[in-house]
This record gives structure tokens, sequence and C-alpha cells, in this order.
């Protein structure tokens, strides 16, 4: 599997998706998971790059977002057919914290 | 049932739900091969406004291995579209349906189909329409020519069809899953003690499915799109002429339901929906591991095997009917190594077992329909027993519409089989007579007159009418 070009990636996610930090997501994961661990921008610092590049960041599908673990902060992302899986602890508290 | 609502998770989500299975040589073109999977169980044919259909959401599958590693070497994929012609109506229809066209018909379902093998996918039809269900004689008055209207070319050759047909498969629901009973034997019952049950003498079988109507996805191919190397299938004895078939329902892993009664679904898909041998999830796998079941690939059925081996069923015929079965209640109380079995379900026959014949790709455990591709057409004095009634073209050797897959199994568990890999047990005499006693012998292929097959594709019958066939 190739890593999925990032600047691709953003352009087909929202602004909040972006905030999720996937960086190094790989595609087709149709059939199993792969757990990419990276660093994770916020989602200023990856709007900015993508306003730098002169990118429109649309959302032109669903993203569902599975925190699957607070503990390890392993989050799996739902978009079209594809399952990304990554890990963030910050944002998993995060968003544990939003449901509080 | 052969595998309606086989498991708690799949009862409740229909149109996912896998009921039966079937894979043959088509009988006028014995070049080709036919497979049918059937989806949505237990149609009322006048269950509207909102007649049945399949789901937009649901991606369906006939997988076939043509090497016997229990993995897919060839897919054929399935995925549906409903078109709403009036949205401000609540009718299925507002007028007659004469074609598949008439804008009166305003709820209809287009397919697309998809081959998938190791060079990649080819689109092998989209837009395909599915006819309407049955209605009645004011809604469908020529329902044949809709469904002939429905039966599309595919490019390689063959044809394909997807939508409502009369539920081929025949059973005696309400006796089997009430404790066992089977109506011509029922006298014999051990009725637990109770008194006063009504079952005395001897009864004939009731066709439960009699009158019901499902979803089917229809695939005919040339039998060279299937096999191993794409070769022509002439050796009925070599491994190479035999494929194994099974088919899945897949969703999306994520669904979001929203507000305003939409919903999104999101994600790779997940298998929810198995079937290969008929009533193997229903009576063999244990309750526990039915859902699971479902979401295994044959490759990896070998973790299911010792229920194959010392199937419950086998255990209970002795209990539920004392003294018919002594010598199967003998074989149960030692070490039930059911090898007959294992090869029935999950390894197919090899040659040597029965005379002339074989079904077998290898001994990886994996539960498939397999079919000898080379074996022909049996054209004179076909058996609803298939292998069992010596017509080596029905089951286990794939399966035919009007194969009675519930009699032959019964009386496989029973012990008709074991001695082809154990000859020092003698059957039971019982377990050559055992039927829930739904056809006439081996040689009734209506199931009595209630089944109401067809010589061709889509082989079965037209679906019952909605104003014909009231639910009861």
């Amino acid at each position: 599997m190739k890593p999925i070009e990032r600047r691709a990636f953003l352009t087909r996610g929202s602004m909040a998706v972006a905030a999720a930090g996937v960086v190094t997501a790989v595609p087709g994961l149709a059939s199993g998971l792969v757990a990419v661990e990276q660093d994770a921008p916020e989602a200023e610092s990856l709007a900015a790059e993508a306003a730098a590049a002169g990118e429109t960041l649309t959302m032109d599908e669903p993203i569902v977002a599975h925190v699957r673990d607070l503990a390890t902060g392993e989050i799996g992302l739902f978009s079209g057919t594809r399952e990304i899986v990554f890990r963030d602890p910050s944002l998993a508290a995060r968003l544990f914290r939003a449901t509080r | 049932m052969s595998s309606h609502r086989e498991a708690p998770e799949i009862s409740k989500d229909p149109v996912a739900d896998s009921t039966d299975l079937y894979a043959f040589t088509s009988y006028g073109n014995p070049a080709n091969v036919t497979i049918i999977a059937n989806y949505v169980p237990l149609q009322a044919p006048d269950g509207g406004p909102n007649f049945y259909e399949f789901g937009d959401d649901v991606l369906y599958e006939i997988k076939i291995d043509n090497n016997g590693d229990g993995q897919a070497d060839v897919t054929y994929q399935f995925t549906f579209a409903t078109q709403v012609t009036n949205p401000n109506t609540f009718l299925y229809n507002t007028g007659p349906i004469l074609s598949l066209t008439d804008q009166n018909w305003n709820r209809r379902q287009t397919f697309t189909v998809v081959r998938v093998d190791d060079k990649g996918k080819q689109t092998l039809g989209t837009n395909l329409a599915c006819p309407p269900c049955n209605i009645g004689p004011l809604s469908t008055p020529n329902y044949e020519s809709l469904v002939t209207s429905a039966i599309h070319d595919l490019p390689n050759g063959g044809s394909v069809f997807a939508g409502q047909r009369a539920e081929g498969f025949y059973v005696d629901l309400g006796a089997i899953f009430d404790l066992g009973i089977l109506r011509p034997f029922q006298q014999l019952h051990t009725t637990f003690g109770l008194q006063n049950t009504g079952l005395g003498a001897m009864a004939a079988g009731v066709n439960s499915t009699k009158g019901v109507n499902v979803h089917s996805i229809a695939i005919e191919v040339p039998k060279t799109d299937v096999s191993k190397g794409g070769a022509a299938p002439t050796d009925a004895s070599s491994p190479a002429s035999v494929i194994g078939v099974w088919t899945t329902a897949s969703r999306q892993k994520a669904r979001v339901l929203k507000a305003g009664g939409t919903d999104v679904a999101s994600g790779p898909y997940v298998q929810v929906s198995r079937l290969g041998n008929p009533l193997v999830n229903e009576v063999v796998v244990p309750m526990a591991k039915k859902d699971y079941w479902n979401s295994q690939e044959p490759a990896n059925d070998k973790q299911f095997t010792p229920a194959v081996l010392n199937p419950e069923l086998a255990q209970l015929l002795p209990v539920l009917y004392p003294g018919v079965f002594p010598n199967l209640e003998a074989y149960n109380k030692g070490t039930p190594k059911r090898d007959d079995l294992v090869a029935i379900f999950h390894t197919g026959l090899p040659a040597g077992v029965v005379a002339g014949f074989q079904n077998s790709m290898g001994t990886v455990q994996a539960d498939m329909l397999r079919l000898n591709l080379a074996v022909p057409v049996t054209k004179q004095g076909a058996s609803n027993l298939g292998l069992i009634g010596k017509d080596p073209a029905g089951f286990p050797n794939g399966r035919r519409v009007f194969d009675d897959v519930t009699t032959i199994e019964l009386r496989a568990l029973a012990g008709a089989t074991l001695p082809l890999v154990d000859p020092s047990f003698t059957p039971d005499a019982a377990a050559g007579q055992i039927t829930p006693g739904l056809t006439t012998g081996p040689t009734d292929t209506t199931a009595m007159g209630t089944e109401n097959y067809l010589l061709g594709f889509p082989y079965l019958g037209t679906p019952y009418s909605g104003f014909a066939v009231p639910a009861a």
C-alpha cells in the first residue's frame, strides 16, 4: 500500500476533519485496518497550509469518526468505502470531553 | 429454513438475509452455469403499499472459488438503486404497469453487475431494470412479459435477472421447529410425555413456504468464465472441473440516522450474511456462533468443524424418536466423527467415496456449494434426492431448484451417508426413509404441485400475486 498524498486527502475533507490529524492516511483499506500513528497537527495549521496552497477544503461525502480506544487514542475514520485508522490521544481526549 | 432468518442478527435485516443458493449446469445450455442467490425471505405477496425490494445500501455478491482455497477467484457484485417516479403519491403504482418504463410504476429499482477477478473489475451491466413485484390483475396484468423484459443479456454471453420470484424452497417449518416433528413420523415422536398433543397417526407434510415470494439474483454465465484457468470443464474426474459457490451480503460499517428520516452510510463493506450449503448455519452451527459464521470467509471454516463432526441434530434424532434410530444412537454414544458430513459440507466428496463421482478441489475445509461442472444435466429421471438418489447432477453436487435438500440432509444427518466413510456402520432403516413428507417420491420435482419451477432462466416460478394469494 502506498501512502496517500496528504494534500489530496485534505481536499476531500472538511476543516473539522482536518482537525482529526490524518496526515499520512492509507488508502485501499476496504478489507482491513491500518493504524497510522503520526503527528497530529492542529486544525489551524492544516487549514493554513491548505490556504497557502490555494486549496478549498470541501466535503463531498460524509465522514464518520469512531473513537475506538481513549487510552491509545485510536480513531477510525469512515469515508466513502474506506476506513482509516490513526492514533491521536489528544484528539480522542478532546472528543471525549466534548461528550461530557 | 434453508437459510431464511437463520441467525439472530440477520433475521432483523431481511433485505440482506440470504435465503437460498442454487448452482447447476443450465438445463438448455450445458456450456453455461446458472447461479441463483435469494434474499428477502418470506414475502407475503400482498405486502403493500411498500412492496419488497433489494437494499440500495447492501452489496450483494456471488463468489466462486475454482482452486480449492476457500477464497473467491471470481466475484459477481450486484448493487441496486431505487427511483421514485412521483413522490407525491403513496401508491406503488398509479395504474397498470405494462412495461418496465411505464410511468404508472412509481417505485422501481435498477441494478449494476460487476465481475471481479485477479485481473480487475469489469462492469457487465448498469442501469439494468428489475421487474415490479407481482401485485395483481390490475397492477401487473402481464407479469410474465415484464419478467421477460427484465432478463438482460451479458456481454460475455449468458443472462442476468434480479427481482421477485416465487419461493422455491419447500419445507415444513411449523412441524420441524416444533421440537423436530416430522409429520409422516409424528406418531413415533417422544412428545416429551405430553398427552393430547394431536400428534396421532402419520400425516402429510405441509409446505410452509407455499404462497410466499422471495427476491432472486440469477446469473447465467459461460462455465469458462468461472472455471479454473478459464478451461472448458469436460473431465468429471478432475478437480479442475469443480467450483465452490457462495453468496454474501455486506453493509457499510457506519450508518448515521439523520433528522428528517434520512441516513448516510460510510466506510468499508462488512459481511453480514453468507450462504453456501443449505441449512448449515441454520441447524449445524450453534446459536452463539451463527452471527459470527455469517461474518466469516469459507477459508476460515475449519473452526466450525466440531459442529459438523458431531452435529446436534444427529444427537437429537434418537432422542426425539425413541427406538427408531438404534444404530445412530449407539454410534452417538461413542465419539462421533462424521467425516461424511465434513465431505458434504466442507471439502466436497473426493474420488472413490461415491463410485464415478467427485466434487472436491482439495482438503481445505470451506462451506461452499461445490459443483462439478463436467457432470451433465440429468434430463430423464432426475431425482430430487440428488446424489443419494443416484442423480449426480443434484445436491450436494451444486443444487437445483427442485432438490429436496431438507430430506437429503436429514437422511445424511440420520446416518445414511456415514457408511461412505465408515463401512462398519449400518444405517438404521429409518435413515433412508426420513422425510418431512413434501414430495410424493424422488421423481417429484414439484413438491406435490406446490412449486411451479420453470425449465429455463430464471428457473424459479412466477411470484404469487398479492391479489391471488393474500396473507393468511
